[in-house]
């Protein structure tokens, strides 16, 4: 893929945020609706494409950790809130190459990480469990070998522990399972077909009533063996 | 690799005439099983071990003998190859340890040892090990003196990456009547790994269930594809899964550290199962015996009513279901009750009912049911009481032959555990027609990996 060619020859092993979600959308993951915008005029276009409430976050295939950062502005609803958080943003990132990220809010109180490990013995490996501040804290994750069967994407999701956060829970929808299953066996396709790519991170993986959306992801290369 | 099983001639390198010589067990131990092969002894001075005279110049061997056995410190392994290689020897067990275990993975004397038998066209098992027992042929060759005489002959190999592993899994599976065909001892898995072995295994005539004991597994995507090919379950005991035991195991048989939860999920996806200890290996050995269990919903019947509850809170915590059972069957099973004061149902109580009639009759009864996929019976046993029973089944062979049948009838299975006295539980486990567990929680356990083996098979 391209976009993974021209960041190992940059010399980059990891992806930004938006250029991660391309990799995704490429493979027909569902991702937030997004732009990326450099100054304040292009910002204030892309709050119209958008709309609000709208999340600004910096963008950077040099930052890594947003939320220990502080570079991500949640729920906006306005011009002037817009602006104020730009410019946060910007003087935060300062020197460093990036821009700023204009995304949907997407809504839904579940979260769940999918992601990819190559591992030494098994070779790609797929993962699905609690998303959000619970995926370090809990680690209720479980691993198939790509490539998935459906069968294999439904048993992975029924191995963890919080399961049930897929039922039909306090008024909220069951999640769709059909769509977890496509993007579990996607993630795992991504890992076969593209030998550089060591990880990929998606957290949180946001269930919209029953839709879930890749709110932010994170690919991380390696070098191909030559 | 057959001949590995079952040479018909066989050398030990490294044997001297002293007490304290170590390889010289290797000879009496298969001597004293019964194994008819030819046996040589090689060491550097001549003597006499068991009966057999030492060669100390290896170039009095004859040509190509099936198997050797080197057990000559690690500095002079690669020569006895070079001589193994010279001899038209084409199968090794290097005993020898220390090698990659002891630090540089890449040490020269590997890949010295390697490349020597790469030219003679050599395999081998080890370094590191203690090669193989097989009940069948009486090859025994590991380098202490083994109690041969308790070695039970079974239906399950074994291939254990650790040498103390091995001999004790050789006398548990004997202990527990299960028994074994062969065990192998892999050591450093340099040459011949797991995956080598198990291929072997899926062919081998005497072998229906492979079973596992690793530390590291160095290529999981061919050790998934074999154990889904394989029509015989494959039951692993993995350990080395903590920060902890990857350390001793770095200096134990040069074991990764696999992702524990990778470990975990490869397993499920290829209908693997996983064991947590060697008695385990036993449980899962003795559930894949009976019919598949293909769903899970159970009856669980006990002739006490704190074995009911024991049955009930386990299968709950196994992930079973104990549906209700028609009212109309139940009145019937409670026609049979002595006292009238135990309402039946789903775990049974069967306390106050002293009849075998109406176990007959509830067994049959329950198993016919077709929302019904198996049952647990946590039953008592007391030869007195066996005799009022009478009617054929009476005695434990009558006992276990009984459940055998009603078992093969319905093709669905009874997990079967005795409360009685110790020994009187060891006797039904040896007379071994029919699996006894060791107790009602063990059989729930075994319930659930029969389950999981049905469930986890594709296709």
């Amino acid at each position: 893929m391209k976009i993974i060619k021209n960041a190992l020859k940059e010399g980059r092993t990891v992806l930004s945020e938006h250029e991660s979600k391309s990799v995704l959308a490429y493979y027909q993951i569902p991702v937030s609706r997004e732009i990326l915008v450099d100054n304040t005029e292009t910002l204030m276009e892309a709050l119209q494409e958008i709309g609000y409430p709208a999340v600004l976050k910096g963008c950077s295939s040099e930052i890594s950790h947003k939320t220990e950062k502080g570079l991500i502005y949640l729920d906006i609803r306005n011009e002037n809130e817009a602006r104020n958080a730009f410019d946060k943003i910007t003087k935060d990132i300062g020197g460093l190459k990036g821009s700023v990220l204009v995304q949907e809010m997407i809504k839904g109180q579940r979260e769940l990480v999918i992601g990819l490990t190559r591992d030494p013995q098994f070779g790609p490996c797929v993962m699905f469990g609690l998303g959000g501040i619970f995926t370090e804290i809990l680690k209720d994750i479980s691993f198939r070998l790509a490539p998935l069967e459906k069968r294999d994407a439904l048993e992975m999701m029924q191995d963890i522990k919080a399961h049930k956060i897929l039922d039909a829970i306090r008024g909220m929808e069951p999640a769709d399972k059909d769509m977890l299953v496509d993007i579990l066996i996607k993630v795992g396709k991504i890992g076969l077909e593209n030998e550089e790519v060591k990880e990929i991170d998606i957290n949180p993986v946001i269930l919209s009533g029953s839709k879930p959306v890749a709110a932010d992801a994170l690919i991380i290369l390696e070098k191909p063996n030559v | 690799m057959k001949k590995f099983f079952y040479p018909s001639s066989m050398v030990v390198f490294g044997v001297a005439d002293n007490p304290r010589n170590l390889a010289k067990n290797i000879l009496s131990n298969c001597k004293n099983m019964g194994f008819s092969g030819k046996l040589y002894a090689v060491g550097k001075k001549p003597g006499t071990v068991h009966g057999l005279n030492i060669v100390d110049n290896p170039n009095d061997l004859p040509k190509g003998i099936d198997l050797a056995v080197i057990l000559v410190p690690a500095r002079y392994v690669t020569e006895t190859i070079e001589v193994c290689g010279k001899k038209e020897i084409r199968r090794v067990i290097i005993s020898t340890g220390g090698f990659r275990e002891l630090g540089d993975e890449s040490s020269d004397i590997e890949k010295d040892l390697l490349f020597a038998a790469r030219k003679y066209d050599i395999r081998f098992i080890g370094p590191n090990c203690i090669g193989i027992i097989c009940t069948d042929s009486k090859i025994c060759t590991p380098f202490t003196p083994m109690q041969y005489a308790r070695f039970k002959k079974g239906t399950a190999s074994l291939i254990v990456q650790s040498g103390g592993v091995t001999t004790q899994s050789a006398y548990h599976f004997s202990d527990e009547h299960i028994g074994f065909s062969k065990i192998i001892s892999a050591g450093n898995k340099l040459n011949i790994t797991e995956l080598d072995l198990i291929k072997y295994l899926i062919d081998d005539k005497d072998t229906e269930q492979i079973h596992l004991y690793l530390e590291s597994i160095e290529d999981g995507r061919e050790l998934i594809r074999l154990a889904k090919s394989s029509n015989k379950p494959v039951i692993i005991f993995k350990s080395n899964v903590s920060h902890a035991a990857s350390q001793i195991a770095k200096s134990h048989t040069a074991a990764l550290s696999n992702n524990d939860k990778i470990v975990g999920g490869a397993f499920k996806q290829a209908g693997i199962i996983r064991a947590k200890n060697i008695q385990d290996l036993t449980i899962a050995a003795r559930a894949l015996k009976l019919p598949p269990l293909k769903g899970n919903r159970l009856v669980a019947i006990s002739l006490s009513g704190g074995f009911s509850v024991i049955l009930g809170d386990a299968c709950e915590s196994y992930g079973f279901e104990c549906p209700a059972l028609p009212r109309e069957l139940m009145e019937k099973i409670e026609d049979f009750r002595r006292g009238g004061v135990i309402r039946m149902s789903n775990p049974m109580d069967f306390g106050d009912i002293h009849d075998i009639k109406a176990l007959v009759f509830t067994l049959e009864r329950c198993l016919a049911l077709n929302y019904i996929d198996g049952l647990i019976l946590s039953f008592m046993y007391e030869p007195e009481m066996a005799k009022m029973f009478g009617d054929g089944i009476g005695s434990p062979e009558q006992i276990l032959r009984f459940f055998k049948k009603i078992c093969q009838d319905t093709n669905k299975p009874i997990a079967l555990s005795f409360f009685s006295v110790r020994e009187y539980i060891e006797e039904f486990k040896r007379i071994n027609t029919f699996p006894v567990f060791n107790d009602s929680v063990e059989s729930v356990r075994a319930m659930w990996m029969l389950r999981e083996y049905w469930r986890l098979r594709k296709g």
